[in-house]
């Protein structure tokens, strides 16, 4: 699905649905078009909010996209996946989103908070976190960074629990349009919700509906708290592909049992409204985001995570040397398939399809590499979703909406090239595009005060003016 | 209060590290322990002779005597064995300052060099022409100097002998005629460890061997293939309850090795027990010191094939053979003799066809050859089952082993140089041999390596060597005797011309 031009439409039939509202049940986007979460360590080190995070978010406001989902915003500080994110673990983190919200509403676009904790997989947990092992489903370590794990008592699931609920809630009352919960890409919801990590022997582990058990809880919470008027939808992995890396680790949840996970998480119209597909029950993974490996930034800015995990060492040993590090970056390709722009369509159309015999009104999203027109139409028109949701793409082109409004894609040498340096950058320097050959100039020396320049953009205006 | 406490990732890094450390220190243990105990190592020789002469079967694994232990003996038992060390037995040695002897062989095991038995103690004899001469060594021939039953006996008398401690071992290690340089270690393993083990294994060869006491020395040149065998391999009850005194004197000379492919399929043994080459080796191996689990079958095979075509060596006077006498002899060696022996063929060569000689190789029966029963004897048939157990699961399984009736006849190529006669080796010569077994010398000497290129054989008088060297062997002691292989059938009833004509044909063969 998507992997060529769709010529039977003309480019001004595919702006037109993808400049159409999005409806949901309690929200409308003025397109479909989302940015997807993106963090980027802005803010201060305790999870307050800075006003680089307010330009940040405003860049895609004011470039056109319908909504924003936030960056991973941690529910405690003991699920934080990076440092200086801003989180949304106590009341007094309301006042500073009620300022992001309402400078993306000044564009008319929407801002859904996604509501996240990290679980095990916890890359810089920084220094609040450093005796403290990753809660999670399990008391295995993962098996890319050996991110070490504590199995959740059930006691600790409920603080949990109650924690993405007050998140919600804080959302709300920050003025916001809605919540996600980050059930995807191997996040603690993933963590309770994949065969291939879940290996509890309680009420929560073992059938998918005791797997599911910990996330329904949690939306029966939000519901309890926001009620049922406020958005609330949730982001979950259509496949878990949890064998990417090593073949005799389980493969995780299949497509079947995610429809019967998202079938549940309707809860009778209770539920959630609308659901965002990925795939991937690590992160990152080959499939999300799809894309290439980029072994000199990864050997450049890995080296922070070394401390983090016990195979951090050896994962860096594979990254330095040409023969080791040639053969992981062909593994990633080989697992990650040909397919980047629109990798989770196919899975999403299953999904969409499936959740809207029961009911129409849920809505569906999708991730995975959009950036042209003619595939974010087909993905609409063929049923895969009601809209995508869009990362890197977005973060090359901020304004990529308003060129999809008059050509199908960026130009080619402007266009995001899936590169993921974004991603490994963010481990240590300001979340930018860092693909120099998207920058103008004529030198080596240019291009990159050009690239500096666009990356440090997101601290202008400063604080304090 | 730990105020540098480990976050948990260094600490299962620090567990890691551990482990790492504990399997890498295992796997190099396992390693050293392989290179150390488990493997063995050998000098190994590029030439086939020498291999013959020093190369490893396998019997230092679990019958060898550690290098220096094996070069303290003579020093520390000079008083018995004199100043010719192991010569006494009859050993040979390549030359006076050669380090061990001819037939003992070299290996590492579990760190320590152990010497022991080979082939070729067993299967290299001298012959010389007059008393002032050198010895000349015949490869492949009997060992017609070996006093293998003094030996053993000598061993046996060690194990419980008094002398016999660590540290009088150590001494003469030290000394300077045996010239041992051991460094710290090996001087403590030597000291505390090694001689104990020694004394204790040589116990218990003491012991399995008691028999030995009620035999008659075998003498030099003979071996009693078959009982230590039952002995050391089966266990076998050997007191006198269990076996008769025929059986238990069997003893037979050393036979030759060479010219094995055409002998491939004759009854080999001297009772013609086995008629496969490849097995009577095998067993003949365990006879020096190997076991079926330390047996070293590459070593065997190397020299199984550097026999399996080595020429008989040339009669030395070849030029001085009368051909007219030779002429007249082969005719009745043709006659006499081919039917059992075979003959030589035109060519120069030996004509092992047993579709023309229909009994060469093929038993005799006992009734008929009429020789000494005591080799025969001595085995058995529980011995052949026994036997056939050997080797229990490998696809080289004994199972060829057979009791027969009598004994085998043989070819006689390089016959010259297999004296004494008969299996017991109770004729000194040919032309004896030729004699109705009342004219063969009754009481006479062997031991002695000075040629009779008349008679064909070693002298058997007491000038063939000093009187200290020689062994009085008496045809009346049981398992000796000269009878039999005589009649008109074979023979023995010919005029004197003709007997020496066959001689001197037979100097050809």
């Amino acid at each position: 699905m998507n992997s060529s031009p769709d010529t039977a439409f003309l480019h001004e039939d595919n702006a037109k649905l993808i400049f159409s509202p999005l409806k949901f049940r309690r929200l409308e986007a003025k397109n479909r078009l989302f940015r997807s979460n993106l963090s980027g360590m802005f803010d201060d080190y305790n999870g307050h909010g800075g006003n680089a995070r307010l330009n940040w978010e405003e860049k895609f406001a004011k470039g056109g996209v319908g909504c924003i989902i936030s960056s991973y915003t941690p529910v405690a500080v003991r699920g934080r996946i990076l440092t200086r994110y801003a989180m949304i673990d106590n009341d007094d983190k309301i006042p500073f989103w009620r300022a992001v919200g309402e400078r993306v509403h000044q564009y008319d676009c929407k801002f859904i908070m996604q509501l996240s904790h990290s679980g095990r997989q916890q890359d810089l947990g920084g220094v609040e976190n450093l005796h403290k092992k990753g809660l999670s489903s399990t008391n295995r370590k993962d098996f890319f960074h050996g991110l070490l794990a504590r199995a959740m008592t059930p006691k600790e699931i409920a603080e949990v629990v109650e924690q993405f609920a007050q998140g919600a809630r804080r959302a709300k009352e920050a003025g916001l349009d809605g919540v996600e919960l980050h059930g995807a890409n191997g996040y603690l919801i993933t963590q309770f919700l994949s065969s291939g990590i879940n290996d509890r022997t309680d009420e929560y582990g073992g059938s998918w509906e005791n797997r599911a058990r910990f996330v329904l809880e949690i939306v029966r919470a939000i519901r309890g708290e926001v009620g049922a008027d406020f958005h609330l939808q949730m982001k979950i992995n259509a496949v878990d592909h949890n064998d990417w890396l090593y073949p005799w680790v389980k493969k995780g949840n299949t497509l079947d049992e995610t429809k019967k996970i998202c079938r549940m998480l309707l809860d009778d119209g209770k539920g959630v409204d609308a659901f965002h597909i990925s795939s991937g029950s690590t992160f990152p993974h080959p499939r999300n985001p799809p894309g290439d490996f980029p072994v000199l930034e990864a050997l450049r800015w890995y080296d922070g995570m070394l401390s983090q995990g016990t195979r951090t060492r050896f994962n860096y040993w594979i990254f330095d040397h040409k023969i080791t590090a040639s053969l992981f970056v062909a593994l990633w390709k080989w697992r990650r398939g040909k397919i980047i722009e629109g990798i989770n369509a196919a899975h999403a159309k299953a999904l969409r399809d499936h959740i809207q015999k029961v009911d129409d009104s849920v809505k569906f999203l999708c991730t995975g590499g959009f950036q042209h027109a003619n595939k974010i139409a087909a993905a609409i028109r063929e049923g895969a979703c009601d809209g995508v949701t869009i990362g890197r793409p977005l973060i090359a082109n901020n304004d990529l909406p308003e060129i999809l409004r008059d050509a199908d894609g960026p130009t080619e040498n402007r266009a995001c090239t899936y590169c993921n340096k974004c991603l490994m950058n963010d481990l240590e320097n300001p979340l930018g595009c860092y693909e120099l050959s998207r920058y103008p100039g004529n030198s080596f020396e240019e291009k990159w005060d050009n690239m500096i320049a666009e990356v440090m953009s997101v601290f202008e205006p400063p604080t304090f003016r | 209060m730990d105020l540098n406490r480990l976050t948990p990732v260094e600490q299962a890094n620090k567990r890691r590290r551990w482990t790492r450390f504990l399997v890498i220190a295992a796997l190099l243990a396992g390693a050293l322990y392989y290179l150390i105990f488990e493997n063995t190592y050998v000098v190994a020789y590029e030439d086939d002779r020498r291999h013959f002469m020093y190369g490893s079967i396998g019997s230092e694994i679990a019958n060898g005597l550690p290098y220096w232990v094996f070069k303290a003996l003579p020093v520390l038992y000079q008083e018995e064995l004199g100043p010719k060390g192991y010569r006494r037995f009859g050993f040979l040695y390549e030359s006076e300052d050669a380090d061990l002897p001819i037939g003992v062989s070299r290996r590492i095991v579990q760190g320590i060099e152990r010497v022991w038995l080979n082939c070729a103690v067993c299967h290299v004899g001298t012959y010389r022409e007059s008393p002032s001469s050198d010895p000349v060594k015949l490869y492949g021939a009997p060992a017609n100097n070996l006093r293998l039953y003094e030996f053993i006996q000598f061993l046996r008398r060690v194990a419980a002998d008094s002398k016999f401690t660590a540290d009088n071992v150590v001494r003469a290690i030290d000394s300077e005629a045996v010239g041992g340089d051991l460094n710290f270690l090996e001087r403590a393993l030597y000291r505390y460890v090694i001689v104990d083990r020694v004394r204790d294994g040589l116990l218990d060869v003491r012991n399995r061997l008691g028999f030995l006491d009620r035999q008659f020395d075998w003498g030099p040149g003979r071996v009693d293939t078959f009982n230590p065998y039952k002995a050391i391999q089966f266990n076998f009850p050997m007191d006198r309850d269990h076996i008769t005194e025929i059986e238990l004197n069997g003893s037979s000379d050393y036979p030759s090795i060479w010219r094995q492919a055409p002998r491939e399929g004759m009854q080999l043994h001297w009772d013609g027990n086995n008629t496969s080459v490849a097995e009577r080796n095998l067993s003949a191996a365990l006879g020096a010191g190997v076991t079926p689990v330390t047996v070293d079958r590459d070593s065997i095979k190397r020299l199984e094939s550097w026999i399996w075509d080595l020429p008989a060596p040339p009669f030395p006077k070849a030029a001085e053979i009368d051909a007219g006498a030779a002429e007249k002899g082969r005719k009745l060696y043709a006659y006499y003799c081919a039917d059992c022996h075979g003959m030589g063929a035109g060519d120069g060569g030996y004509d092992y066809d047993t579709a023309r000689y229909g009994r060469l190789g093929r038993v005799v029966r006992l009734s008929d050859i009429a020789t000494d029963r005591g080799r025969w004897a001595s085995y058995t048939e529980n011995f052949a089952a026994a036997q056939n157990l050997l080797y229990a699961g490998y696809p080289w399984r004994f199972s060829q082993f057979r009791k027969t009736e009598g004994y085998a006849s043989q070819p006689l190529d390089g016959i010259w140089a297999r004296s004494p006669y008969l299996h017991n080796g109770s004729v000194p010569t040919l032309r004896d041999l030729l004699e109705p077994a009342d004219n063969r010398p009754a009481l006479w000497y062997r031991g002695g390596d000075l040629f009779d290129f008349a008679k064909v054989g070693y002298r058997s008088d007491d000038g063939a060597a000093s009187k200290v060297s020689l062994f009085l062997y008496d045809t009346s002691r049981p398992g000796n005797s000269n009878r039999g292989h005589e009649g008109a059938a074979y023979g023995t009833e010919l005029d004197a011309a003709g007997k020496d004509a066959i001689v001197e044909y037979m100097k050809t063969l």
